[in-house]
């Protein structure tokens, strides 16, 4: 028998249906019955959601109009050395 | 989910055309659209101290190398591999080790009692498309605070997975760990982000 923990641990291994045929039928279950956790199931998929519109970058300081340019150029000269 | 690849160009074909015929907008297509992704990657791998540098490299070889593309993967695949590479070579040379486990704190145990069960009960969010809870500027910070503060790593792999939509088999290509690993990164990840925006949530 699962317990809340072990939806804690596994929760995301669940969503991606990375799991076992017996122990998805287990953590199954347990959502039946506990209504914790299918709010905490419901979470976890609003997390994804969120991050996935709110599409947080790397921090970076690089000018990427300049490094276009500079690629810009390599390439044409790359060109007329071939 | 994913972003609309190559809007402004039709298709990969006619961009990968611009750049070879030297078009800036196609340059700064590409850079805009590629350049963080491959520096997350580079991050990944090597580290902060070199992931720079491993980019620039990456965009010269690829650029060097455009002419000869065959389009047989994505260009975007195509740039990932090249920085993974470049940055793979780098970590041989300068010998160094990522641990999976940097900055891992596991889910509190004083959240449950022995037996495992949950000790507080647990809310449903409140009902807002994720859109709507985005444009709160708050929670757009705390999203952007938190991710900054996982290991390279986890956000290499919660970026190519639940950001870009990139396949679980070519993340482990990408960062050479095995899909169990990317599993572990992506668990803590969204663990840690579901902490902040919980946080968040019991604060309102």
């Amino acid at each position: 028998m699962y317990q809340c923990k072990d939806i804690a641990e596994e929760v995301n291994n669940y969503i991606e249906g990375d799991l076992p045929f017996l122990k998805r039928i287990g953590l199954f279950f347990h959502f039946l019955i506990c209504s914790c956790c299918r709010n905490y199931l419901q979470q976890i998929r609003s997390t994804i959601s969120i991050v996935t519109v709110s599409q947080p970058k790397e921090q970076d300081g690089t000018d990427l109009k300049n490094l276009a340019k500079q690629l810009q150029e390599t390439c044409q000269e790359h060109k007329h050395e071939h | 989910m994913k972003k609309n690849s190559n809007s402004q160009f039709g298709d990969e074909q006619v961009l990968i055309k611009k750049l070879i015929e030297g078009d800036q907008l196609a340059f700064e297509y590409i850079v805009s659209e590629y350049h963080n992704l491959m520096l997350s990657i580079a991050r990944a791998i090597v580290g902060e101290a070199f992931a720079d540098e491993v980019v620039q490299e990456a965009w010269i070889s690829a650029i060097k190398a455009l002419a000869k593309f065959e389009g047989r993967s994505k260009l975007k695949t195509w740039l990932l591999h090249i920085v993974s590479n470049g940055a793979k070579s780098r970590v041989r040379r300068e010998n160094r080790m990522v641990s999976l486990d940097e900055g891992w704190e596991s889910v509190p145990s004083d959240k449950f009692d022995h037996t495992g069960h949950r000790l507080d009960n647990v809310y449903p969010w409140e009902e807002a498309t994720p859109e709507a809870l985005v444009a709160n500027e708050q929670l757009q910070s705390i999203i952007e605070e938190t991710f900054q503060q996982l290991p390279a790593l986890q956000r290499a792999a919660l970026t190519m997975y639940d950001m870009e939509g990139i396949k679980m088999e070519e993340i482990c290509n990408i960062l050479d760990v095995s899909a169990s690993n990317v599993r572990v990164l992506l668990h803590r990840a969204r663990t840690t982000l579901h902490h902040s925006i919980e946080k968040y949530q019991d604060n309102k």
